[in-house]
């Protein structure tokens, strides 16, 4: 019943945009294991306005060698403002690492070949994902307006070959949807996907991923309190009826055993 | 630290910080952070006689530099409350208060009947969540239904304290406070949430899946220091005081105004270590205004033209 969380204080080391309102921050990691894809943690920053509550965001790279630890998040409030604000040597206060990751859940999801589908800033956890990742695995990336899509150069440097869609067709995607092009690949390969967006994409995929016979993993959110499975804030069921607290035993879900029709 | 020693009835606290009900799980979750026999008492979350699955979500929301929050007292149920957390923190010295929900004066009476039986130190009668179509608030609301409640909370508790955590908003704090007193309760616990509501003008949605919330943090804490301010005033049982204590000072607010301990909410879910960090501002503050113990503070409020 306890977390392995700690609270630490560190510097941003570098923050860089990767797009129309996105950034990639770059702080030093603190102690812990950030490594499981689908990890996350609270960010708070120390200097000017913040709001009441520290804000979670999934783990986009860790590396134990360099001591960094990367994460890619899109302007959306007050929050994520001052988080865009900061300059390298800036203090963070980071709580983590935080939540259960896909590896956690599922020790052999690395070892086949997968799909990886990204709505929106869901792109975040993806990198991690692939960095321990050796065999073939093709990221979908949509968003909903191309102006939204985050640097193809970027996305490419770990990423290499993915495929991006726009629901309006402008910007460097395909006109359609990230679950058009999951559905053409399902046809012609099975493989097990992961999956990090909005609920709705999300849930899109459970029936999907059933039809095909494949596994689904999903990282899902919710507005959360405490992070720390206290507050009950992310509570949401699975198909089994088992209560899961999204910030403890998510937010990686087996998504073909979670209630995605009941908030 | 004994000059901060606090006392509910029978049941000397350590010191008068408490961690409020809801904020802190079942005791052990947050233990790496703030371990629960360094404070006064921890108040478990609330439990009703089976599991309650809670509201749906959206169950949190920000508001007005609060929160606003409409969980539904999602609960394991007293049983697994009292198997899986108990022990282990009777066990690692905490003093532990459990708070009792219920939907009919029934239920709270099962409940209280459970945990009499058991190492729980002392119970806190929930009769004032906002988030519940049936019980919590509709029960704090009336004080002849508070007053049955408590009178027959008292025959079953079999001795253990009972605080009574009374709503805010009530046409009279002190009838309230009063007909509880009379009714038997150790002491009070105020204030529970305000309820409240968050739109967003553009989609015309409400923040909550539950619709309204109840409001806690910061914005209450003027409203609670009143209401625990005039509830001193008519009863003899002591008072826990909360509702936005972020700081030693607040804590000492509180205590000014009338409270004999105090209980950290919101306070937790922003910095799980703030209970420590507040007591320790909390003792800075009596040693620094030179004061001897709890009751030389308690109700010294004092009129700014006298």
């Amino acid at each position: 019943m306890t977390n392995q969380a700690q609270i630490s204080l560190v510097p941003v080391k570098k923050i860089v945009g990767r797009g129309q309102g996105a950034f990639q921050l770059t702080i030093q990691a603190p102690p812990g294991d950030y490594a499981d894809p689908g990890i996350f943690a609270k960010l708070r920053v120390l200097k000017g306005e913040f709001p009441l509550l520290d804000r979670p965001f999934s783990v986009h790279r860790f590396s134990p060698q360099t001591g960094e630890l990367d994460f890619l998040f899109r302007v959306v409030g007050q929050g994520t403002e001052a988080l865009a604000q900061c300059q390298p040597g800036d203090l963070i206060q980071i709580t983590g690492p935080l939540g259960q990751g896909l590896l956690a859940l599922d020790p052999n999801f690395a070892q086949k070949p997968i799909y990886l589908v990204a709505g929106g800033i869901g792109l975040a956890p993806m990198a991690s994902l692939l960095q321990s990742q050796k065999e073939p695995a093709t990221l979908f990336y949509g968003e909903r307006l191309g102006q939204s899509l985050i640097d193809r150069d970027y996305i490419n440097s770990w990423a290499p070959g993915f495929l991006a869609t726009s629901e309006d067709g402008l910007g460097y995607g395909e006109k359609g949807r990230v679950t058009d092009l999951l559905t053409k690949a399902l046809a012609e390969e099975k493989r097990n996907i992961f999956a990090c967006g909005p609920i709705g994409l999300l849930a899109a995929l459970s029936p999907l991923a059933k039809a095909h016979g494949v596994k689904y993993y999903a990282s899902a959110e919710a507005f959360m309190a405490c992070g720390l499975g206290v507050c009950l804030s992310c509570s949401r069921l699975t198909l089994d009826q088992t209560r899961l607290r999204l910030c403890q035993d998510g937010p990686t879900i087996d998504g073909l055993n979670f209630d995605w029709n009941k908030p | 630290m004994t000059f901060l020693n606090a006392a509910l009835g029978s049941l000397s606290l350590k010191n008068p910080i408490m961690a409020a009900s809801g904020v802190f799980g079942y005791g052990l979750e947050l233990a790496q952070f703030c371990p629960p026999e360094s404070l006064g008492a921890v108040i478990c979350k609330g439990v009703s006689l089976a599991p309650w699955p809670g509201n749906p979500g959206p169950r949190v929301v920000e508001a007005a530099g609060g929160l606003v929050n409409a969980i539904g007292l999602e609960n394991m149920g007293v049983q697994a409350f009292v198997q899986k957390a108990l022990n282990p923190l009777k066990d690692r010295g905490a003093t532990v208060g459990a708070n009792v929900i219920g939907r009919q004066m029934e239920e709270y009476a099962q409940v209280t009947e459970i945990l009499s039986d058991t190492a729980v130190d002392f119970l806190e009668l929930n009769v004032s969540c906002p988030n519940l179509a049936q019980g919590g608030l509709s029960f704090g609301a009336d004080p002849d239904q508070a007053a049955r409640l408590t009178e027959m909370a008292v025959k079953k508790a079999q001795g253990k304290p009972i605080l009574v955590k009374l709503p805010p908003l009530v046409s009279d704090i002190t009838l309230l406070a009063k007909k509880v007193e009379e009714a038997g309760a150790t002491g009070l616990s105020l204030i529970n949430t305000v309820p409240a509501l968050v739109i967003d003008a553009k989609t015309r949605k409400a923040a909550l899946g539950h619709i309204t919330g109840g409001l806690s943090g910061q914005p209450i804490k003027p409203l609670a220091l009143r209401q625990v301010y005039l509830a001193a005033q008519a009863v003899k049982i002591p008072i826990v005081g909360l509702g936005g204590i972020f700081t030693g000072l607040d804590a000492a607010e509180f205590i000014i105004a009338g409270a004999s301990a105090v209980q950290i909410g919101t306070a937790i879910l922003v910095d799980p270590k703030s209970p420590l960090r507040i007591l320790a501002e909390l003792k800075d503050y009596f040693i620094s205004e030179n004061i001897p113990d709890l009751a030389s503070l308690r109700g010294t409020l004092k009129n700014p033209n006298a």
